[in-house]
């Protein structure tokens, strides 16, 4: 066999236990019993198998609740899979929720160290990033400042600024396109597109069709937990897009 | 990573160039608790910068600033000494510095728990974001406290201004007392921060514990005068001997008030006591940890 591949998902499934999550009724009365093990348990992902090659950029898309977040955190070895194997090869780079991580009693270059921290990037060499992020964040004057006193749209601009500063060999993306205002979008974009070219392997959730059949090359459609659609990007994109028409119908 | 299954050998097929990032084989305890700690050791930076952005915030928006991790504490003292010394009026000689030597490391071991219960809860966001160690929140929480304890020997020493005599070469000794109950302080932290993640109770409880154990361990009263009191009710002296804290505030009050040697045995045993439960505190944190995220 040739070389392994970035990501490789074995038989994998991620549950959750209702009894410790508050949401129980909720999402019972959702028709989604199929989901729900003998013992309670909320199956978000289940027999998920998935092999990523390198140099492939895999639209996720779904519904709702389809697991896709789940998912992406899994990936990212923020959540473990109760059932079956996941390997992830190489430095993961997220961008799931942009701005996580920082303190509002620091300022934006304590804040870059920080994040760099959590990601567990070497301090010298996040260090040498921080003109470069600040520049690409438009912060300017506020560096110096603590972050508590910016704008939301400062903030969501550094988050993603700190977030896309990394070279990462996976990738992982859960539309964070929509930040800020339409310049830095633009600017936003094509930062992303460089580190999706960059990246060994992308994993890109999102809603946003048009989008995802411009940069993928490959798309995985998810309901209920489960893999019901894998294939070029634009093949199962467009079925997708015609089965969503037909249930507004 | 937990894996199940048994499905282990992906971990040996590593293409050369990468490193496995995530799907690591469920190591058994020995395995998992030396992880754990070398996962410490990489993240220290990471400890360090929480620790810094933990300590601004208590003096963050205020007029005075970080002039209050010197301020808070000798209010506090103030108010004990008014409370006991003047309207109980159960006179010691030299009383705030009797009062002080035993309420400062209790403030400390207070502040420390209280934080690094609520440490892990209340960085879900980044938690949802990133895979770090989370131990490192709890510790942060410890760290915190710990320099602010530090900040408030200095109203401590102060008194020493006041009362000359009293200053003693056992000062000197301060430093081993504070490592165990550093060693005491981590392994309730760790543990609180991870239970209190699927029972919010916990951080009630920890509340009213900690203000329980402030009036069994010896910080208003002498170490002598508890055991007296409580020598007619055998298991609550049981649970007074039982108490490291008091063997260690009792530590404390030897060498800054009396000026005298410590009990050295019992703080050593002590001392030793609190391996065990650290270990097993690492240990539940690390089996805990994959679940966090799925509960928050």
């Amino acid at each position: 066999m040739g070389a392994t591949p970035p990501i490789l998902l074995n038989n994998v499934g991620v549950r959750y236990n209702m009894r410790l999550k508050k949401k129980r009724t909720l999402r019972r009365s959702i028709t989604q019993a199929s989901r729900f093990d003998a013992k309670g348990h909320f199956w978000a992902l289940r027999n998920i198998d998935l092999e990523i090659k390198d140099g492939e950029t895999v639209a996720v898309i779904g519904g709702n609740g389809a697991g896709k977040s789940t998912l992406l955190m899994t990936l990212a070895g923020i959540l473990a899979p109760d059932e079956g194997s996941i390997a992830v090869y190489g430095s993961i780079a997220t961008l799931l929720h942009v701005g996580a991580g920082f303190d509002d009693e620091l300022n934006a270059e304590e804040n870059i160290l920080l994040v760099g921290a959590f990601l567990g990037v070497p301090a010298s060499a996040m260090r040498k990033k921080i003109p470069e992020i600040i520049d690409f964040a438009g912060i300017g004057d506020f560096a110096k400042s603590e972050v508590r006193t910016y704008s939301s749209g400062m903030r969501a601009r550094l988050g993603f600024a700190v977030a896309t500063s990394v070279n990462p060999d996976v990738l992982l993306i859960d539309e964070v396109l929509s930040t800020g205002d339409a310049s830095f979008r633009d600017k936003a974009r094509d930062r992303m597109l460089e580190l999706m070219q960059k990246a060994r392997a992308v994993v890109y959730v999102t809603h946003d069709l048009s989008s995802a059949k411009a940069f993928c090359t490959r798309s995985i459609e998810l309901e209920g937990g489960k893999i019901i659609a894998d294939g070029p990007a634009r093949s199962i994109i467009d079925a997708y897009e015609k089965k969503m028409r037909g249930t507004l119908r | 990573m937990s894996i199940g299954g048994g499905c282990y050998p992906l971990a040996t097929m590593a293409t050369a160039s990468l490193r496995l990032t995530v799907g690591r084989p469920r190591r058994g305890p020995i395995g998992t608790i030396a992880e754990t700690l070398r996962s410490i050791y990489q993240r220290r930076r990471l400890l360090m910068y929480l620790t810094v952005a933990r300590v601004r915030q208590d003096g963050g928006n205020s007029i005075l600033g970080n002039f209050w991790l010197i301020l808070d504490p000798a209010i506090q003292l103030a108010i004990y000494y008014f409370l006991v010394g003047v309207v109980l009026n159960r006179p010691q000689a030299n009383f705030p510095l009797f009062l002080f030597a035993a309420i400062l490391p209790w403030r400390w071991f207070t502040m420390a728990l209280s934080s690094a219960t609520e440490s892990v809860r209340g960085h879900d966001k980044v938690m949802r974001q990133i895979a770090f160690p989370q131990i490192v929140l709890p510790l942060s929480a410890v760290a915190a406290s710990t320099t602010s304890f530090f900040f408030g020997l200095i109203p401590l020493f102060s008194l020493y201004l006041v009362y000359p005599d009293r200053l003693t070469s056992w000062v000197l000794a301060l430093p081993l007392v504070i490592g165990v109950q550093v060693l005491w302080t981590l392994p309730f932290a760790i543990m609180f921060s991870a239970l209190n993640v699927f029972l919010r109770d916990i951080s009630s409880l920890v509340r009213h514990g900690l203000r329980l154990g402030f009036y069994v361990s010896p910080a208003l009263f002498s170490f002598e005068k508890i055991q007296g009191l409580l020598a007619p009710y055998p298991p609550a002296h049981l649970l007074l001997d039982l108490n490291p804290m008091a063997w260690i505030l009792n530590a404390y009050r030897d060498l800054l008030y009396e000026g005298r040697s410590a009990d050295w045995g019992a703080l050593l045993v002590v001392a030793l006591a609190s391996i065990p439960f650290s270990l097993l505190s690492i240990y539940l944190f690390r089996r805990l940890a994959p679940s966090f995220v799925k509960v928050l």
